[in-house]
């Protein structure tokens, strides 16, 4: 089972050139990384105004967006459709490195980052933080060992039975790890939003559907991202990774899924906001007519949700990969922008309605070239070991190479 | 098959007990590890002991915004620059008259910081306060994003600077805070403490007082137990209006303000 080295000459350097460029922005990110933790986080434009900022929007997007990997290994091994499971395989695979880019961004956003393991030894059980903190490090060690027997399948380990046959003991566990999964990812895709309910300070905030828009839209934004990966693998391969039938059959259910969420996100915002709710009114008209209106309408709402809501469902019916992909990239999209506009208008909106008690100006935020650098520096780590995961694994690349 | 009758054999039952017992004494030691590093021996959910319920009053209509509440605490706390344990903000629009606000931490009873700090490392003290650990502190800043008064401030850099408050307005009594944790005014506790080893009665003598009180050169701030009737914060409260800082959110703060006297169009905090 050799793997092929010979790919034709221009696509042998479009890969390397994509690897080398990502690799770049590795070394870049790390460089930046190196530099904030020497000189503290003075170097971001977070302030005691807006505290949390770009590096918070990466850890919501990634975990959310890795939600394809609890729900597709659901879909698998709790609900029984066997046919998801080239699907469920890609999404663990990614949402592994979701997870490690989340924590690589907590990792640089603490003030203390020598201190990250204390949430795991001093426990506050009433804080939202220490239950996400909790299932992140419980999750991203049960995808590390769901993915633990994929990485196995490379001939590297034809050396190593004793790791092999561990895996594959770990492998016969995959219900079991799928039900894990499953559980944490309930709790803390929803505490996630819970994370911003339950602070009363905040009225934009302080909603109990914060926790069900939270889970609901990484159900459907999670499993639209594994769509999109595998659409851009199979192009860039001439040859599917995940069926086609299999892809379209997930567009349906992310699109329902999606227009579940479209319907409850209505109803939230129509009975949160009916007649003045004190702040809440005010920074709902921050998102709707005020400075982020542009924004919020056209990439969170429009192009974020409502059509790639169509464009999936759409899809599930002409069997076209247009729309399949303009569809499952614009609901990705559209979810990292939900989860910058809710951070920003929670944070610049004042804390009461007395201007005295309160800063006296709206705070404005926009990211430092620092948290742009580590942003990206930790995706394209991120998509660095995902194209070389997806190139070199066994486990992506099935049948016709060996038969 | 007729051997192995029990559900364990000797060898398996004397593995599983070593296996327990070792997990056990590992937990154990590790329960006890945490207890002995964390400061937070009370619970998250206000006061343990009802011996002294302490509360600051501010009032309204003496305070003249001279700031140097401000400047002692700075110099007393060594708070770096840009830090402000208690901020005072103007504010002409609740009154008929512009009236001055100071804001010190407002040591809620039902305080959001405490409840949503991952690792426990703001607490309520036994008497009730709301203190830092700044040993557990790994500065997520949740605390700050969840206070209700923005009286929570990261020490984003270090700070080797003099403190160019001291000694004109006080001498530093306590450890500068390291760079990465959230600190808030602590109503100089390591004074209460300190004074009532010593005797002293806090709000009454200086040197078990807060800084703030101390400073005020026109006695718009008081301090003091509020389960002693004499003290002049209980006569204080009896007799006047007082208000507390949104008192909607209910967290209970235990800074009240004296409401300056009434005067036309005035409307409430």
């Amino acid at each position: 089972m050799r793997m092929r080295l010979a790919l034709p000459n221009t696509r042998q350097t479009v890969f390397i050139g994509w690897i080398a460029l990502l690799s770049l922005l590795a070394l870049l990110g790390v460089g930046t990384a190196i530099w904030v933790f020497k000189e503290g986080l003075v170097v971001t434009n977070l302030s005691n105004q807006v505290p949390w900022g770009l590096w918070i929007t990466v850890d919501l997007s990634s975990i959310a967006l890795s939600g394809g990997a609890f729900f597709l290994s659901a879909l698998v091994y709790i609900a029984g459709i066997e046919r998801f499971k080239p699907a469920a395989r890609l999404a663990v695979f990614a949402g592994m490195l979701g997870y490690g880019a989340a924590l690589c961004t907590l990792l640089i956003d603490i003030g203390r980052p020598d201190r990250f393991y204390h949430p795991l030894v001093f426990w506050n059980v009433h804080s939202m933080l220490w239950e996400v903190s909790m299932c992140i490090v419980l999750y991203f060690s049960v995808l590390t060992l769901e993915v633990f027997p994929l990485v196995t399948t490379h001939p590297f380990f034809d050396r190593l039975p004793r790791v092999r046959a561990l895996a594959e003991r770990i492998h016969k566990a995959a219900p079991v790890l799928a039900f894990l999964g499953l559980g944490f990812s309930m709790l803390h895709q929803s505490s996630l939003g819970a994370t911003y309910g339950v602070v009363i300070a905040r009225p934009i905030w302080f909603r109990p559907t914060m926790p069900l828009l939270f889970i609901v839209s990484a159900i459907a934004a999670g499993p639209a991202l594994t769509i999109t990966l595998a659409l851009i693998v199979g192009w860039l391969r001439g040859r599917a990774i995940v069926p086609r039938d299999v892809l379209f059959d997930i567009a349906r259910i992310a699109g329902l899924v999606l227009l579940v969420y479209l319907y409850m996100r209505f109803w939230d915002a129509m009975a949160g906001n009916y007649g003045y709710v004190p702040l809440r009114s005010e920074a709902t008209a921050v998102l709707t007519k005020g400075s982020m209106a542009l924004s919020f309408w056209s990439w969170e709402i429009v192009l974020g949700t409502v059509i790639p809501a169509v464009l999936l469902l759409w899809a599930a019916f002409t069997k076209r990969e247009a729309e399949l992909f303009i569809g499952s990239s614009m609901a990705v999209i559209g979810l990292i922008a939900n989860r910058w506009h809710t951070t920003i208008v929670g944070l610049t909106t004042p804390l009461t309605t007395n201007p005295a008690l309160t800063y006296p100006l709206i705070p404005s935020y926009t990211p430092a070239w620092t948290e742009w650098a580590v942003a990206i520096g930790i995706i394209g780590g991120v998509l660095l070991v995902f194209t070389l995961g997806v190139r070199y694994l066994p486990a992506f690349n099935p049948q016709s190479d060996s038969h | 098959m007729t051997a192995k009758t029990t559900l364990l054999s000797r060898r398996e039952f004397v593995k599983l007990a070593t296996q327990v017992g070792v997990s056990a004494a590992v937990v154990g030691a590790f329960m006890q590890i945490r207890g002995a590093l964390t400061k937070a021996k009370a619970g998250s959910h206000g006061p343990v002991s009802d011996a002294y319920h302490w509360v600051m009053v501010i009032d309204l209509g003496r305070c003249t915004g001279c700031n140097y509440c401000t400047y002692a605490c700075k110099a007393t706390n060594d708070t770096a620059p840009g830090i402000t344990w208690n901020a005072v903000f103007n504010d002409r629009q609740s009154f008929a008259k512009e009236v001055y606000l100071a804001r010190p931490c407002m040591h809620c009873e039902h305080a959001p910081c405490v409840e949503v700090c991952p690792v426990g490392a703001t607490y309520h003290r036994a008497d009730g306060l709301v203190a830092m650990d700044y040993d557990l502190c790994i500065g997520c800043r949740y605390c700050q994003i969840a206070c209700p008064y923005g009286a929570r401030y990261f020490n984003w850099e270090d700070n080797n600077q003099p403190n160019p408050m001291a000694p004109e307005w006080g001498k530093p009594e306590i450890e500068r805070r390291p760079r990465g944790v959230v600190e808030k005014c602590t109503f100089c506790t390591h004074r209460i403490d300190a004074g009532l080893e010593n005797g002293l009665r806090p709000g009454i003598d200086e040197d078990a007082t807060p800084a703030c009180v101390n400073i005020c050169p026109v006695k718009a701030r008081q301090f003091g137990d509020l389960n002693d009737p004499d003290s002049k914060v209980s006569k204080l409260l009896a007799e006047r209006e007082s208000i507390q800082l949104r008192e909607d959110l209910g967290t209970h703060p235990r800074v009240y303000y004296m409401l300056p006297e009434r005067g036309e169009d005035q409307t409430c905090a």
